[in-house]
């Protein structure tokens, strides 16, 4: 009954933390394989990385962006689906994104008329 | 398709590195490593089942590079850096071959083995950008602190910035120059892993299996396959296959009473190959002898059918090729065997050895060990007491108990 559709926004700390090494990236490549795995039902789409890059946009003009002062900077998104918000969390706590310190994931569900 | 995954990103890291560098510089290898680094992040959350590259290594070698392109022009456009960066003019995002990557690798090989660089800082290197070890992963198996291994790092990589202009000049004479300091470098790869006293059986093999993996890179190109890289290759196969050997459930296991069926015959026959090999030119490495040594280990059925003879022997044609006391204390045990205790006693009281040396456990353990078995008890005993207190880890120290009991 996957009918709702979430919006999963990832957020992470900027700078900082040691960085992972390539055996570290192995054993996360394995648990995201896993994960994708086991909720392939519920991930519509893993969506992407956000460029550093980009600009804002507003009616009075357009300014270089995102901005990078910002403590937390959004990193990257997903679509999943799920029956309803509980479901939706229980995919994204099990996910090894949750792992990383400092990155906390925000759950939207995406409302259609 | 997962098993060619599995060690994508370790493996692939040192290539990446080398091809990015030969294209941008040794200047940026900060920006460079983040660029890789960022590459892998986004192969973890994009490659799944059904949408895995077909060439990982060129997806991985495009994604950084673009990704190192647009951090640099931005750089640039912010004016941070703007008299340094030079952009290579055809900077898109084209594959190299894979011929070109292991080219690269291999120069950056020889490029770390500035003879103006530590040895121990040359390690650390190789370990940190051709390997892809982490600061604390070096730290953690090499037994020194992390402000070591920063230190280390840092030393290499400001000597190598300033000699930049060697990047593209790799002329026969540093080559033969410097392909000994490699053989240095890989073998200390593989003996701080077979050597070590870590506790952790599968860091060590790691190391080992590293080291295994670049001198086999080396050696398959025109530049590395010479005869002292082959002794090398067939060295580093005789020890490997042991290597599981050499540990049971209560610790390590001492060649006398290792179960000689565990040794892998697969990676023995293919040292005596490499042995082979290697004996076709016209110097006699200590890589040569040493591996030698090794194989007459893997020749015999038994510790008593070893032909101690020879290995005596070979000890001291190594002991005139590369006069380590360490080599003195191998040969001293070889004639233990061959001949007597007393002999090979006696062969260390009248030997010059130094400091460093009669400070170590390995020292008074092998004169424990000898006075044991010509009854003296009482020297034994002193020397014994000195090397249980020199061990460096409990490991060692229950090594030495079972060894050396009076």
């Amino acid at each position: 009954m996957s009918n709702k559709k979430f919006m999963c926004i990832l957020r992470s700390a900027s700078g900082g933390c040691e960085k992972p090494s390539p055996a570290d990236m192995e054993k996360m490549y394995a648990k995201y394989q896993a994960w994708q795995d086991k909720f392939a039902d519920n991930i519509l789409d893993m969506g992407g990385a956000l460029s550093g890059e980009g600009a804002v946009v507003s009616s009075e003009n357009v300014k270089d962006g995102p901005f990078i002062e910002l403590k937390e900077i959004i990193g990257g998104y997903m679509l999943l689906a799920a029956s309803d918000l509980q479901e939706a969390i229980s995919v994204i706590q099990a996910s090894p994104m949750v792992e990383n310190a400092g990155t906390s994931l925000e759950l939207r569900e995406i409302t259609t008329p | 398709m997962k098993q060619k995954i599995e060690h994508v990103f370790r493996h692939e890291y040192g290539f990446l590195v080398a091809s990015l560098v030969s294209r941008f510089g040794l200047q940026q290898l900060e920006s460079i490593e983040d660029a890789i680094q960022w590459a892998m992040t986004q192969a973890i959350t994009t490659w799944s089942k059904d949408k895995h590259p077909d060439n990982p290594q060129a997806w991985l070698y495009q994604v950084a590079a673009r990704h190192l392109l647009s951090e640099l022009t931005s750089a640039k456009r912010r004016h941070q850096l703007a008299s340094q960066i030079e952009l290579p003019p055809n900077a898109d995002s084209d594959i190299p071959f894979t011929g070109e990557l292991s080219d690269s690798f291999l120069r950056m090989l020889f490029i770390a083995s500035d003879p103006a660089i530590p040895a121990e800082s040359q390690l650390v290197f190789v370990l940190k950008s051709l390997c892809g070890f982490s600061t604390p992963e070096i730290a953690h198996r090499l037994f020194i602190s992390e402000a070591n291994v920063y230190k280390r790092f840092h030393r290499a990589k400001a000597i190598l910035k300033r000699n930049n202009q060697l990047l593209d000049s790799l002329t026969d004479a540093i080559v033969a120059e410097r392909l000994p300091a490699i053989h240095d470098v890989l073998y200390l790869i593989f003996t701080e892993g077979y050597l070590s006293s870590h506790q952790d059986h599968g860091v060590r093999k790691e190391l080992c299996e590293e080291s295994l993996r670049l001198t086999q890179i080396l050696i398959t190109s025109d530049l590395g396959k010479t005869p002292e890289g082959h002794a090398l290759m067939a060295l580093i196969l005789f020890h490997l296959a042991r290597l599981d050997a050499r540990q049971d459930n209560l610790g390590l296991v001492l060649l006398e009473h290792q179960d000689r069926k565990k040794w892998d015959k697969q990676q023995i026959q293919l040292a005596f190959y490499y042995l082979q090999t290697s004996a076709s030119g016209e110097k006699l490495s200590r890589y040569h002898i040493e591996a030698s040594i090794a194989a007459e280990h893997c020749l015999a059925d038994s510790f008593a059918e070893t032909r101690w003879d020879k290995i005596a022997q070979a000890y001291a044609l190594l002991l005139k090729v590369n006069s380590s006391p360490v080599h003195m204390l191998g040969q001293a045990i070889a004639v233990a065997e061959w001949q007597s205790p007393s002999a090979a006693l006696a062969m260390l009281a009248s030997a010059d050895m130094p400091a460093w040396l009669t400070r170590s456990y390995h020292w008074y353990a092998v004169l424990a060990d000898l006075q044991i078995r010509c009854e003296q008890p009482q020297a034994a005993e002193e020397n014994r007491e000195k090397a249980l207190n020199l061990a460096p880890t409990n490991h060692i120290r229950k090594l030495l108990e079972k060894r050396l009991q009076i």
